[in-house]
């Protein structure tokens, strides 16, 4: 195996690796924040120190003091959700029924497919190789493909359930999706005048050849804006789950589901806020690059490079999702009229407004 | 977006019924929002800057069941009329305070008291009969603290115990000696009625002669 062969296995075992380790932990994260928001304590009790741990069945003794407490909650909700029963209703179109999950939990993983993870690495042959799993030349177009495919998770969810809510949460989340990714590639489309390009891979050059102050955000802010709504309704997100919506629907399009076929939902869509993250952060925040790269790479090393871009990107994206559980306990949820009303009377408005301004001024 | 007051939205929603119009929700009398209102983005500002000064507030959540006993909020200290697990007094002698007159039973609504009564040992004078049996089946039990005030001879109490998790059923019906026990291990074995004759919490009234 050539460095090559690891260059292509490294951005596999980052993507994949890392956003399956980071799922559960966003969970509690989730949980934390919303407690704190809400003036109460949260998970706090399965910690590995302190009276109740778990270690004591080792016979490890583990301090009077409490520390770290509920860290290891995800642990024993993934327990909890493996060892349930599985119910499979009799009602239900059984094959979609059993798919739909899987639906739900892959796209959102097949976007980071093109996300570029870190700086480029030069080998010894002058070749520079971008750390990403799939240098697709078309990458922007493969992340709104592979978008698209997740409403099919929800809405086979809502539709195999044979469930009148499962169906409406199903239905929403469609009509949603649909709406808000005619928003969202009008949006895209000024972003793609403005880099010229839609290669992901090209797009982060481009903002790591201008520094900071080449950052997409800097040229694109309503487009910054209007992408981070649409974000929020892609990912059906509060305020705009409507294909949940505990009040209304049950639990809408997972009314039906049990066991680990929910916890697949569940994970599902927060990879999918992980992955919009990335997205975000590749499109407006420099993606992997940090202030001071080129510094670094010429006195300390391109894998010291490589590494602190990799933790550049994780930290943009975590903070969008941390922004987004913020907002999640802020904000209302919409009516759905609402929601449609701002999808095509204010987002697609706006993104054309913003086609035409960007164009103007790439006029040379 | 026309905005539109009430009296007037209703013009609008006959006249087509699958767009409602924005403010037919409106109270008549609701003030009309502003321009930078309308924007919404000033509006959640101010309400994301309000979510977050609360993720530094004290929570309002008491860890009850923590681990320094010393702080009140990390241990939950009961009140002083707190209506926790039964327990049985006894008198000067040691001996079981209750006569088995069956007052409790009978004031009891969820009937989980379960009284036999024997006489007492001839060295005892001041009564003719004590509990050979006394089961209380908290399973049942309302908590409600009626027992208490049925005694006449201020035998049975409800103590501050909250803490109350059995692995089995047969563990939550609490007999005689479990009773008189808990007394013991509360230090309440001897106490005196504490909050209830006059209905004020934590007053101790002055002992009265017989």
């Amino acid at each position: 195996m050539t460095a090559e062969h690891y260059l292509k296995i490294l951005p596999l075992l980052v993507a994949f690796g890392g956003v399956l380790a980071i799922v559960p932990l966003l969970v509690f994260l989730e949980r934390k924040i919303c407690a704190l928001i809400q003036d109460r304590m949260g998970p706090n009790r399965v910690g590995l120190f302190g009276p109740d741990s778990p270690l004591e069945v080792l016979g490890i003794k583990t301090g009077e003091k409490r520390f770290l407490g509920g860290l290891l909650q995800p642990l024993a909700d993934a327990i909890k959700l493996f060892s349930k029963e599985d119910i499979i209703p009799p009602h239900v179109e059984k094959y979609l029924f059993e798919f739909a999950p899987l639906f739900a939990l892959l796209p959102p993983f097949l976007a980071f497919a093109v996300i570029p993870l870190g700086a480029p690495i030069s080998l010894d042959g002058g070749k520079s190789v971008p750390v990403v799993i799939a240098d697709l030349g078309v990458g922007l177009l493969w992340i709104l493909s592979v978008a698209s495919l997740s409403a099919y998770g929800v809405a086979l969810g809502g539709w195999a359930s044979n469930n009148k809510y499962a169906l409406l949460g199903g239905i929403r989340a469609t009509a949603q999706m649909i709406s808000y990714e005619v928003g969202m590639g009008l949006v895209l489309l000024s972003v793609v005048m403005h880099y010229q390009s839609i290669s992901l891979v090209n797009i982060v050059n481009t903002q790591v050849n201008g520094g900071v102050g080449g950052w997409g955000i800097f040229y694109q802010p309503l487009a910054f804006l209007l992408f981070v709504i649409c974000a929020f309704a892609e990912n059906n997100r509060l305020p705009f789950d409507m294909p949940e919506c505990e009040a209304e629907l049950v639990g809408g399009y997972h009314t039906e589901y049990s066991s680990m076929k929910f916890g697949m939902f569940f994970q599902g869509e927060y990879i999918a806020m992980l992955a919009m993250g990335a997205l975000l952060a590749t499109l407006f925040l420099g993606g992997w690059h940090f202030p001071k790269y080129h510094w670094v790479r010429e006195n300390l090393g391109q894998l010291v490079a490589l590494a602190l871009s990799l933790i550049s990107l994780g930290a943009k994206t975590m903070a969008f999702v941390i922004f987004s559980m913020w907002v999640r306990w802020t904000l209302p949820r919409f009516r759905y009229d609402q929601l449609m009303g701002l999808g095509w009377k204010v987002i697609i408005p706006l993104a054309l407004l913003n086609i035409v301004v960007t164009a103007a001024l790439n006029i040379r | 977006m026309a905005g539109g007051h009430g009296h007037e939205a209703h013009a609008a929603v006959s006249s087509s019924a699958s767009a409602i119009p924005v403010g037919a929700f409106l109270a008549p009398g609701d003030p009309e929002l502003t321009w930078v209102e309308k924007l919404y983005l000033p509006e959640i500002a101010k309400g994301m800057a309000n979510t977050f000064s609360h993720l530094f507030k004290k929570t309002f959540t008491i860890d009850y069941d923590g681990t320094q006993r010393d702080d009140p909020r990390k241990f939950h200290v009961p009140s002083a009329g707190y209506r926790g697990e039964h327990y049985l007094k006894k008198d000067e002698q040691g001996q079981v305070k209750c006569v088995a007159c069956f007052m409790c039973a009978a004031a009891c609504p969820a009937e989980c008291i379960h009284i036999e009564a024997t006489a007492v040992p001839p060295e005892c004078s001041d009564r003719e009969r004590m509990p050979a049996r006394f089961e209380i089946d908290m399973l049942r039990c309302i908590y409600c603290g009626m027992c208490e005030e049925a005694c006449p001879v201020d035998a049975i109490a409800l103590g501050p115990t909250y803490n109350m998790v059995s692995g089995t059923r047969e563990a939550k019906v609490y007999d005689r000696d479990k009773l008189l026990q808990s007394g013991e291990e509360l230090g309440l074995s001897l106490s005196k009625h504490q909050y209830r004759p006059d209905g004020i919490p934590g007053h101790v009234p002055e002992p009265k002669a017989h």
